[in-house]
Formats: C-alpha cells, structure tokens, sequence
C-alpha cells in the first residue's frame, strides 16, 4: 500500500497534516507531521504533498542493521534517515524525522482529503 | 492546551509588551474570538474614542478553535471603526490565525502609536517590536514577502496593511497571504493610525487536544455529514460567485446603486461558469475542507499578467453590477487592485457608485471629480481606486467614505445607501425581508455578515423551519412574517461561530444541515475540554450580541436608527423579478417589535437590565 498524490487538486488546507500528528501523538502539529504541504501562499504556484513514497528498495536505510519490515511501521524516525532519502519525502522538526506509518494500515489523511489529492493505491 | 493561549498587550508609544493568560472565566462567557474582542474593546468604547487615536486599540483574536479541525480558522480583527464612527469588527481567513495560535496566542490588544513604522514579530510566545522603514509605501503582497525575506523564513505569515492603509484611507483593510482580508469597517487604518506596517507570525507549538482519540473519530463523522450537502459541495466547485447567479436571478442584486436589482441575461457574463476560463485552481483556508477559494491568471490582453485569489461574489457586485459594469477581467482588475493596495472591495464599490449616481443627477461635475464617472466606464473605477488609495485630488474627498457627505452636500446623502454610517453592499434587500432587516439591525453597520438569514430562500417546508428557529417563520422570502425571530437566531449563531473561528459557510447559513450549536459544543469538549452545552452556546451568542449593542447605545444609538436607506422605504423596484418590492413601515416595525423582544432589549431597541442581568452584563455595561 502507499498513498498517491495527485497534487493538481491539492487545495493545501493542511488537514492531512493536522491529522497525521493528532492521530500519531494526541496533539495537532502541522510541523510534526509524515506528509507535509508545499504551499506558496503568495503565489499561484501549485500546492505540493510529500510523503514518503514506500519504495521497495529503502535507500534512507542504507548502512543501518535493521530489520525493513519493522521500521517502516514506525513514525518517528532518526533524522540521519530523511537525509538519505533521494526524495527529500520524510519531515524534519527538531530532533526528529517523521515517516509515514500508513497509520498502520488506515491512512487518515486519505479521510480528511476533501478534493482527493491523497488516494490509497 | 488549547485554553493555555496567552493574550498580550502592546503598547506602541512606550514598547512595552505585556503577555498573560486568558482566564477561564473570560473563555466561558465569550469564548475567544470576536466574543473576546467584544468584551476587550468594551473595556475601551467610548462616544468620544478618536478611531485614529492612540487610544483606539486594535484587536486580533483568534477564535476558540482556531488552530483545531474546527472547520476554517478564522480571526476577528477589532477597533471602534474610522468608517463609520461606531463599532468596528472583521473576520478574515487564510493560514494568519491558526499560525498566531500555534505561537501560542489567541489575542493581540495593540494600543499606541509608534513614532516610527514598524512591525511585530511574533515567534512561539516571543514578541518583538521591529523597524519597519524600509517596508512603507510596499503593497501588501511585497510586504509580505520581504518581511520572509528579511527573516529568511517562508513560513512566516504576515498580516499588514498596503499604502491605502498608510494614507488612512477610512475603509482601508488588513491583508493577509494573497486575498485575506479582514476588508470591512477600516480597521488597516486603525492600524496605519498606530505606524504599525504588519504583523508576523510563526508558531511551532503542539495544540494538545483534550480527547484526541474520540474528536478525531468526531471530527471525521462531521465532516463525511457537511460534504455530504449539496450546497458544500457546489461551494468546493464554484465559490461564492456561485451566488451572483442566484442573486441576479431573484433580483437581489445592487445595480448602479440599486437603481435596479438585476442584469437580467447579461448577467451571464460575470457568473462563476465565466470565471472557469481563468481559474488555475481551488484552494482552501487553513483547516477548511470546503476549499471555495479560486486561483486566477489572465493570460492575455489589456489585463495580461493579472494572477491572484479570487474575486468572490461581493466584490464581483461591488466592481461589477454596483457600477453597472459587466466586463469581467476590468473587474478582476480592479479587485487585485485593491487588494494590493489595502482597500476594501465592498466599500471601495459602494463609495464609486454612491459618486456616480451623484454625477448621473449632477450633483456633482466633471470638474470636482477630475474624470469622467459614468455607469460602467471600468477605466475611469481604476484610475479612481488609485487616486483613492493614495488620496490624491477626488480620491482623497472619496476616502473619506461616508465623512465625504459633508463635501458633497445635503442634496448627496440620500444616494449614499448606508445603515449607521456604513454603506450597503453588492446586494439590495427590498425583496428578501429577513436580509432587509439584518441589513437594519447588524451591529456593523449594513453588513450582510453578520446574520444573513438565507435558509427562506431554500424553499424548505415552514414545519422545518419552525424546528430549526423554534418559532413560526414563514418560508415566503417576500414575507415579513416571523422574520425578525430569523434575523435574532443568526445573529446569535454567528457571533457564535466568529467566537469559535469557525467559517460562516460552513455554518446553518446555507444549508439546514450544516453545522450548529450541537456540533460546536463537541467539538469544544472533545478538544478543549469545556463543556459547554447547545443552550449555554446561544446564551454565549447573546451576551455577545447584547453587549456589541450596548457600545452602540453609548453612542446614542437606539430604534431610530435600526432602519434602512430611504430608496428601500420609497421607491420600489422598478423592473425584473423583483419589481414592485419595496419596504413597509408599518411591517417593518412589526419585524423590529419581535426581534427586539427575543433579543431582551426594549421597544427603543435598548437592553432591559434584567437581560443585562441575565447574561451577566451588568459591569461590562458601565465600562
Ligand atoms: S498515511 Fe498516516 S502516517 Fe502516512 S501521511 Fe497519512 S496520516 Fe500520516
Ligand atoms: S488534505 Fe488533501 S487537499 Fe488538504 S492539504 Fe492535504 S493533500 Fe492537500
């Protein structure tokens, strides 16, 4: 599973955003979110989702003994790891990098995407 | 937390910061937000307060969900207005608000005036007061951007004004992101008053939630409920421009300065299917899922290079149908215009098409206004909104506003439509007789706003509407019948709504099915922890309308003036559907009789003491 971005109809209302962190950590934090929002607000450029892609092969994990599987369940990641993903996809804030969990299994930023720019595929 | 948010005072003649917490006693009568800031200006209000005196404070607060999924993030910005002389409020929208409650604040109280420009900044709890020299004379958009610049932050949001709030242009407004703006009743030139160019923001703290677990379930049921409607949906698609269609169709519309309500067929030229071609795309506020917002580019001809928001419903009118202009890209022109300069769209047309009735009936000439003003000459509404927001020769006597009356003379102030020194807007009111009186008694001034009770126009059964207002009222929009009991409900609810930050659309404003008091109160117990039931709500939209009333009675305000222009009372609508309507006296007074008594204020329009009482009024009235 992985979520697919269809940015043209991304209408950058950050709730994805605001989602990922209160359903991962209780609190709303758009900064401490998997999927961030690339948005302009003083242009008419286009707004931009980034989350991890899942890639079958996991470059940000290169050099590390772990075991694939295990961490991509996992939300917060070491920063070290974001700095290796040839996408720039992960979230740093502070001392962490944040990676899209797929909610284990129940995206909710796919709930609350009104104009369906995010979609489980 | 999300009852943690702090409020600060700042003074801009001394520097001096002041940052404290927000007592929950305060939270629980008016919530945050415009209820807040009611309660705050209260404390200042005064007959004699000067607007563009130091003393006047300018408040922003974020409503109490603002920051939360709490359906749009809006903020009320707050002054007595240089507008109109009275009450001065603004709600705005975009990304400003949220970003204000993630530093950690809910309310600003800006009092002073500093010597030189400057600008706050604003950074997790952290205020700073900054030179701002370099930033005057910059329109909002380039303000805003070297404001980044000079912080080396993109994410910095700003809200500030542009040169029309520099010059004091009395309806200037305060601009956020590329369209937000709180437009109405001046308050960018309360802020160019105090030398004060913008506000920055950046705010990196967690909103904690009180139950996270089941608001988050909550929240995902109220809104798969809310899209599910048919009028969320054709928002997401149109926008408010969807509105122009229905408006020019029942003959609602202002045309040339409601001398007429309708274009008839040649509406089709500015209904939001003729906006498609220029769109670039839709786009939501901060939190919102409704995303009614447009993205324009015009790619081609006089207007070649044009990108922006918008334009939205109010100031299609207020550019194009008010002034009897019905060419689009001039419109869209004129709008990015005013939002570059910092002016308010729905003022800046109301003035325009109150000077060129004036000059339709020779009132005044060609030699007082410099330029041609003839209904529909789109070339000559530019170059005025530029000798407006620069005040220079008769922009400067038009921005003036309401206050140029005294220029043009006796004979001009009947054709400036107003309600208490605050001019009609992009629609006319003598068909729909709930929007008449909301017209009448909004404590803004003519302000739609404020109460707009639209659900009589949805053709709904009368027992549905009975459920939902809790009283007989008519679903005949032409009829006067229980509509005073319509007009009380929503202003109640609104104040609500702007107490809580949530967006009006959003709200039962066009849709029986939208959300109300019952959601509201989850959704504050579920994130904050209050608990607040549906009843305690209406009683908090009460408090808040009551005591918005009260500053207008120390401003010797009373029955007299809860009335409309005299066009609405004397001359009926010459032609299309809405031909005929005019405005009874004698029902109109029947309205007041019963909006009054559900309100609590008495046959004058004053609230009796033992409302004051009730709604614990009492100290907050002889502030
Ligand atoms: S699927 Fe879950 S973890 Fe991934 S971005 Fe969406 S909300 Fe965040
Ligand atoms: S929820 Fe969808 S529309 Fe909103 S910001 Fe996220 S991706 Fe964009």
């Amino acid at each position: 599973m992985r979520i697919k971005v269809d940015k043209k109809k991304c209408s950058g209302c950050h709730l994805c955003e605001m989602v990922c962190s209160l359903f991962h950590l209780g609190v709303i934090n758009t900064e401490k979110s998997a999927i961030r929002i690339r948005k302009d607000d003083l242009d008419s450029s286009q707004n931009i989702p980034i989350l991890c892609n899942q890639c079958k092969e996991m470059k940000c994990l290169n050099g590390e003994e772990v075991r694939e599987g295990l961490e991509k369940k996992r939300f917060i990641w070491a920063i070290k790891r974001a700095e290796q993903c040839p996408f720039d996809a992960l979230t740093v804030f502070g001392e962490n990098a944040y990676h899209c969990d797929l909610c284990g299994g129940t995206p909710q930023c796919v709930k609350v995407c009104t104009p369906k720019a995010l979609r489980i595929s | 937390m999300v009852l943690d948010r702090k409020i600060a005072f700042i003074d801009l003649r001394d520097g001096s910061i002041e940052i404290t917490p927000l007592s929950l006693d305060l939270r629980e009568k008016f919530l945050g937000g415009r209820g807040i800031n009611m309660y705050l200006l209260s404390r200042y209000y005064s007959s004699s307060l000067d607007p563009f005196s130091p003393e006047n404070p300018l408040i922003f607060g974020a409503g109490l969900l603002t920051g939360t999924l709490g359906f749009g993030s809006r903020i009320n910005i707050t002054a007595k207005s240089p507008e109109s002389g009275h009450l001065g409020d603004s709600s705005m929208g975009g990304e400003f608000g949220a970003e204000l409650v993630k530093a950690g604040l809910s309310h600003l109280v800006i009092t002073g005036k500093s010597k030189n420009p400057v600008y706050l900044l604003i950074r997790n709890g952290e205020i700073e007061i900054r030179d701002a020299q370099k930033l005057k004379g910059l329109d909002t958009v380039e303000t805003q951007k070297r404001i980044r610049i000079e912080l080396g932050d993109e994410k910095v949001r700003v809200a500030c004004i542009g040169v029309a709030g520099e010059n004091l242009v009395r309806y200037a407004a305060i601009r956020s992101g590329m369209k937000n703006a709180a437009g109405r009743t001046g308050m960018g030139a309360v802020m160019g008053s105090k030398n004060l160019k913008a506000v920055a923001v950046r705010g990196t703290l967690d909103i904690s939630i009180s139950e996270p677990e089941k608001y988050l379930r909550y929240y995902l049921n109220t809104l798969k409920k809310l899209m599910e409607t048919k009028w969320a949906q054709a928002l997401g698609k149109l926008g408010t421009p969807l509105l122009f269609k229905y408006a020019n169709a029942m003959g609602i519309l202002s045309v040339r300065n409601n001398q007429l309500t309708t274009v008839g067929d040649r509406g089709h030229h500015l209904e939001a299917e003729a906006l498609e071609p220029y769109s670039t795309g839709m786009l939501s506020c901060f939190a919102c899922p409704a995303h009614c917002r447009h993205r324009f580019s015009i790619e081609k001809g006089r207007y070649k290079g044009t990108k922006g928001e918008g334009p939205e419903y109010a100031s299609i009118g207020s550019f194009g149908t008010k002034l009897g202009n019905l060419d689009l890209e001039n419109i869209i022109y004129a709008v990015e215009l005013c939002n570059l300069y910092g002016l308010d769209t729905i003022s800046t047309g109301s003035y325009i098409a109150w000077a060129m009735e004036l000059y339709q009936r020779g009132i005044i000439n060609q030699e007082r206004t410099g330029l041609p003003l003839v209904w529909g000459d789109g070339e000559s509404v530019i170059e005025l909104i530029h000798l407006i927001a620069n005040r220079k020769d008769f922009g400067n006597i038009l921005a003036e506003g309401p206050f140029a009356k005294k220029v043009f003379g006796e004979a001009s102030h009947d054709y400036l439509l107003e309600v208490k020194n605050f001019p009609i807007e992009m629609t006319d009111e003598r068909l729909p007789k709930s929007f008449a009186l909301g017209m009448a008694t909004s404590t803004r001034g003519a302000c739609h706003m404020r109460s707009r009770p639209s659900l009589d126009i949805l053709g709904l059964p009368n027992e549905v509407l009975k459920r939902i207002y809790g009283g007989s009222v008519s679903n005949n929009f032409s009829s006067y019948s229980g509509k005073g009991r319509m007009v009380w409900w929503h202003e109640l609810l609104n104040a609500v709504s702007d107490a809580l930050g949530v967006c009006r659309f959003l709200t039962v404003f066009s849709s029986p099915h939208a959300l109300q008091y019952r959601q509201f109160s989850r959704l504050i117990s579920l994130s904050t922890g209050l608990n607040l039931g549906a009843k305690d709500l209406k009683t908090i939209g009460e408090r808040i309308y009551t005591l918005e009333r009260m500053m207008l009675i120390r401003d010797g305000f009373s029955r007299q003036e809860d009335t409309l222009p005299k066009r609405y009372f004397s001359e009926p609508v010459p032609e299309g559907p809405a031909r005929g309507e005019v405005i009874l006296r004698e029902e109109f007074d029947k309205m007041l009789d019963e909006y009054y008594r559900l309100h609590g204020w008495d046959q004058n329009g004053v609230p009796k003491r033992t409302t004051l009482k009730r709604l614990d009024l009492i100290d907050e009235n002889q502030g």
